[in-house]
């Protein structure tokens, strides 16, 4: 016993040493340098979860749903968890892939490529490989997980589209927020991932829709997987979902003029002219909205972008074209207000203007001696060509501003563009070598140098129904929240009445009037009501069939749908716009089609714009 | 004579329970925690497998107790024999399990060979030590013991097992001190091992403790030829384990060994340094107390690698604190030092060599161990006796326990000059 007491002590000692060492060790570690070590065990196993609110639905003015959300799953996939190959040896196992096959109902040598391609992106970063997978799939997904390291899944909300009506351009287009975008817009809340709205009201309203990010901070275990809440939720933010827009558009109307406007191009907007709430607003060619829901392909994007067909343009409101005789209204009430011309003022119509001897300035016929309404009833050229020779440029001008011509409005149409209306500054610049009024003549018959849009026109057949009352048209009627309750509706410009006598105003919606009971428009009368119209059909260049141009509005007494619209290289206005156009107001009025008139529809609906050439 | 369990040594038996309650707590947590239902199959079974081996050693200590003291030694030479041929045995039909091929699976359960061959090796060395004459010359007994070791360490080094064949190499400077050689010739054995440590932290720190060493052996021993074979050891290694880390070594295995001082730079961070910075995040973020009993976010996320096995302390640290680090470490104070001095009270040779030989294995296991989790050390991969999850190793080690108890149960009746 005695013999080992020394070695006792010596090996007790070294016990004690490395017990010192040891704890010495855990209290630097612990309790000195505890926030260094801390720190990261607190970065690894919380993670910072986005909660995104639901975006908000879209109504038509009935309450029909138009838009709202949908969840898409998709399966991401992080190669670092997986091997190489099939059959590789390594401490991974192919099981994992047949499994995830299995799963995901595909043959295994898609789950190997679509490993192979996220790894050429970023091995250790999750790729979203399988976008779209059904419910069933991702319910299956989720049951596997624990088995299926690497495997995670997200949960996107996408944009559904309801209605038969596509309302590609008033709605516009939703998408994930892109890199430029999301670098502008961080300090906004935007978080990449996030949807935006490009165009329509879905930008417009964008504040709006969206709502608020929340935020959960979630435990997450070594493999990224979520294994609860942490400190029971405290530190949560619940997200709040973006307002309901409730639109004034009517859902049926929109889908019966895009229905007839099939195979056309051109636009076409319909106003309440009691309030300026935009009925319906069509622009063709036009795209289906939920192709952005997924990722859009090269191709896609191309034809949507670059294509001659430039489907994603806006034509109802930024397509300007020569508005032909339907400016008529306009020169017959400026030369009133300006007392160029009274009510009985009678002009000659040899069949031409004499201004450029005859050959110049045509009229479709020999109306000889004509007043103003019967020169609206009758679209006489040689009268406005008058009307147009006895005043000026500038006060042209001047009217066309007043009847919101020639610039944008301030509403909630996100894209506008404005007509061209000239003045003599526009004339000054484009004809720096002098011009003599034979360069002006042409706006009396709304050719020449000058161009509106269909939402121009529209506007323009709202304050015409109106006599002069111009209320500021727009898109939504008003913003409600669904969970709070809270209604929000637009603060719009107050509306304005023109400084036209109300008078003029009659003598011109008289001639209106008489176009659709006894002129170009009478094949054309709204069944059961009186209504005012015109037609008008534009040149746009040799070889090219006519714009086919229409206004009109309805009923005649208080009207409560004012139309403008344009259809490209399609041929007169009485053909194929003012049809359109009345077809549009029946149903608006009626809510039905009447059957007399269903071979008018189906003529229309198969009429075509010219196909536009392009090389040659 | 006292009756038997009077004779058993309850300190040893108070630390070998309270460590078997620690471990199978911790491995309750990693498998039985809120986040269990992600855990894959097979790791939620750890427990209820542990307690299953719990219940097997505490069969065999008692089985141990009942055998006779001297069918120990009789035993020796077949339970080297035999772990050497199991070792070999496992060269050709073993399992590979991170990376060392030290596995055999018969049916469900898998036995690590080098664990088993421990006690045959600790009973041979512990036999043919108790055999020399006290007045023979201990060197010749020291180089006959070393090669004894060296066979199954050799074999353990083969299957590509470093840190058990660490604990193998480790066992002959203590089973030699314990038999009574100087202790400057102790420090001599350990000064390359410790000289290459440095080496790896750093070469300045490696220099200076050579110099330290060689001076102070010499002055200790006043001989010159010592000075010189120490100064040898610790600048030779110094020297050599800088050459072979800059020439030899390719980067990415240079980059395992070093990963340990600086874990988290980013060139070790995902890849071999990510065992040591995960497990020492859960050792520093469980603070005084921890963060209370399946509640430590590190364990429950599983992040740190092995967590139930090799790095099994990282989640005592974690949900206990420092204080349950404290505790344990009590424990294997309670444990080491009593099965010291139930090492001198026996009076066998043999049966105080296999007391002092089981205190340094658990010495060893205990300081590479805790020295690996909280990044004193490079990551060598043993377990920590008792606590971390795995049959082999429990059983062995509770084998040795036994076997000390039995042995020193019968202290009176197993001595040299006794009956």
């Amino acid at each position: 016993m005695d013999e080992y007491r020394g070695r006792v002590g010596v090996f007790v000692a070294v016990v004690l040493c490395v017990m010192v060492l040891l704890t010495g060790r855990l209290a630097y570690m612990q309790l000195i340098q505890r926030d260094t070590f801390g720190a990261e065990a607190s970065n690894n196993a919380i993670r910072e979860n986005l909660v995104r609110p639901a975006r908000g639905a879209i109504f038509d003015r009935e309450g029909t749903l138009m838009v709202d959300n949908r969840p898409t799953y998709s399966v991401l996939l992080t190669p670092r968890y997986f091997p190489r190959e099939a059959g590789h040896r390594a401490v991974f196992d192919s099981s994992k892939v047949r499994l995830l096959a299995r799963v995901l109902a595909v043959p295994d040598s898609v789950v190997w490529a679509k490993l192979a391609e996220a790894r050429t992106r970023n091995p250790d970063a999750p790729t979203r490989s399988f976008p779209e997978v059904s419910f069933e799939q991702f319910a299956h997904i989720q049951e596997e997980l624990s088995r299926l390291p690497g495997v995670t899944y997200e949960i996107r909300q996408t944009r559904q589209y309801h209605t038969d009506a596509r309302a590609s351009h008033a709605l516009g287009y939703v998408r994930e927020i892109g890199p430029r975008e999301l670098e502008r817009r961080f300090n906004d809340g935007y978080r990449r991932g996030d949807l935006m709205g490009m165009t329509g009201v879905e930008r417009n309203y964008e504040m709006y829709l969206r709502g608020k990010i929340g935020t959960e901070v979630r435990l997450v275990n070594a493999r990224g997987l979520d294994i609860g809440s942490f400190d029971n939720g405290a530190l949560d933010a619940a997200p709040l979902s973006g307002y309901d827009l409730h639109l004034a558009l009517d859902a049926g109307l929109q889908a019966i003029a895009e229905t007839l406007f099939e195979g056309k191009r051109g636009g076409v907007v319909a106003i309440d002219p009691r309030n300026g709430e935009i009925l319906a607003m069509v622009s063709k060619p036009d795209y289906d909205l939920s192709t952005f829901t997924r990722s859009v392909d090269r191709e896609t994007w191309h034809y949507l972008t670059q294509s001659p067909d430039k489907p994603m343009f806006n034509r109802a409101t930024q397509s300007m074209q020569p508005p032909g005789s339907t400016w008529k209204m306009f020169m017959a009430l400026l030369a009133l207000q300006e007392g160029h011309i009274t009510e009985e003022t009678r002009i000659n119509c040899p069949g031409y203007h004499p201004l450029g001897g005859g050959r110049m300035y045509r009229c479709l016929g020999r109306h000889g001696s004509i007043e103003v309404r019967e020169a609206i009833q009758r679209s006489c050229n040689t009268f406005f060509f008058e009307t147009m020779m006895r005043t000026d440029v500038n006060t042209f001008a001047r009217y066309a501003r007043m009847f919101t011509f020639g610039q944008r409005v301030l509403t909630d149409v996100a894209e506008q563009t404005p007509g061209l209306i000239p003045d003599s500054s526009y004339f000054n610049r484009a004809y720096p070598r002098g011009w003599t009024p034979g360069y002006s003549i042409n706006l009396g018959v709304g050719q020449g140098d000058m161009g509106s849009t269909p939402f121009e026109l529209a506007r323009y057949a709202a304050i015409l129904g109106n006599a002069g009352m111009y209320h500021p048209p727009h898109l939504i009627r008003e913003l409600r929240h669904r969970e709070t309750g809270e209604l929000l509706r637009p603060t719009l410009p107050a509306p304005v009445q023109l400084p036209i006598e109300a008078r003029h105003f009659e003598i011109v919606r008289d001639g209106m009037r008489l176009v659709m009971e006894a002129g170009t428009g009478r094949n054309i009368q709204v069944p059961g009501h009186t209504s005012g119209g015109k037609t008008g059909t534009s040149q746009v260049g040799v070889g090219r069939q006519n714009n086919s141009v229409f206004v009109m509005f309805a009923p005649y007494d208080n009207p409560v749908i004012a139309i403008g619209i344009q259809v490209e290289n399609a041929g007169f206005g009485g053909v194929v716009a003012g049809p359109i156009a009345s077809l549009m107001a029946e149903y608006y009025l009626n809510r039905s089609i009447s059957p007399q008139r269903q071979a008018m529809f189906d003529r229309v609906r198969s009429l075509r714009s010219q196909v536009i050439s392009t090389g040659t | 004579m006292r009756p038997w369990y009077k004779q058993l040594d309850y300190g040893l038996v108070a630390a070998w329970i309270g460590l078997l309650f620690f471990g199978l707590v911790a491995i309750y947590s990693t498998t039985h925690g809120p986040a269990s239902e992600y855990l894959l199959d097979t790791v939620k079974r750890n427990f209820q497998r542990q307690l299953q081996w719990v219940g097997i050693s505490a069969f065999v200590v008692f089985v141990c107790l009942l055998i006779p003291a001297r069918a120990f030694r009789n035993l020796s030479y077949l339970a080297y024999a035999f772990g050497v041929v199991l070792l070999v045995v496992t060269l050709f039909i073993g399992r590979e399990i991170n990376g060392a091929k030290g596995w055999i699976v018969i049916g469900t359960v898998g036995i690590q060979s080098a664990e088993i061959a421990k006690v045959g090796t600790l009973m041979m060395m512990a036999t043919v030590l108790s055999y020399r004459p006290p007045d023979s010359s201990l060197l010749r007994y020291a180089i006959g013991t070393g090669i004894l070791l060296l066979l199954p360490a050799s074999i353990v080094l083969l299957q590509n097992d470093t840190g058990s064949a660490l604990v193998y190499l480790g066992l002959l400077p203590i089973m030699m001190f314990w038999s009574g050689l100087p202790l400057w010739m102790m420090a001599l054995m350990i000064a390359p091992a410790v000289a290459g440590y440095f080496s790896i932290v750093s070469m300045p720190i490696a220099l200076i403790f050579s110099a330290v060493f060689t001076i102070g052996i010499w002055l200790t021993t006043r001989k010159t030829f010592i000075g010189i074979v120490g100064g040898l050891f610790t600048f030779g290694v110094s020297l050599g384990a800088t050459f072979v880390m800059h020439s030899v070594l390719k980067p990415h295995q240079l980059a395992r060994i070093q990963s340990f001082t600086n874990p988290g730079a980013d060139e070790f961070r995902s890849g071999v340094g990510f065992h040591l910075v995960q497990s020492m995040a859960a050792v520093g973020s469980g603070g005084f107390f921890g963060k209370g009993f399946m509640q430590g976010t590190q364990t429950q996320g599983a992040y740190v690698p092995e967590q139930s096995t090799d790095f099994v302390f990282s989640v005592i640290a974690e949900e206990f604190g420092f204080v349950g680090s404290v505790v344990l470490l009590g424990f294997y104070a309670l444990l080491l030092i009593r099965l010291v001095h139930v090492g001198a009270q026996m009076k066998h040779p043999f049966a105080s060599m296999m007391a002092a030989g089981t205190a340094g294995i658990f010495l060893i296991h205990l300081f590479i161990n805790v020295g690996m989790v909280t990044g004193l050390l490079p990551v060598i991969g043993i377990p920590l006796p008792f606590v971390s999850y795995g049959g082999s190793a429990l059983l062995v080690n509770s084998v040795l326990m036994g076997i000390v108890l039995s042995l020193h149960m019968k202290r009176d009746v197993f001595s040299l000059y006794g009956r």
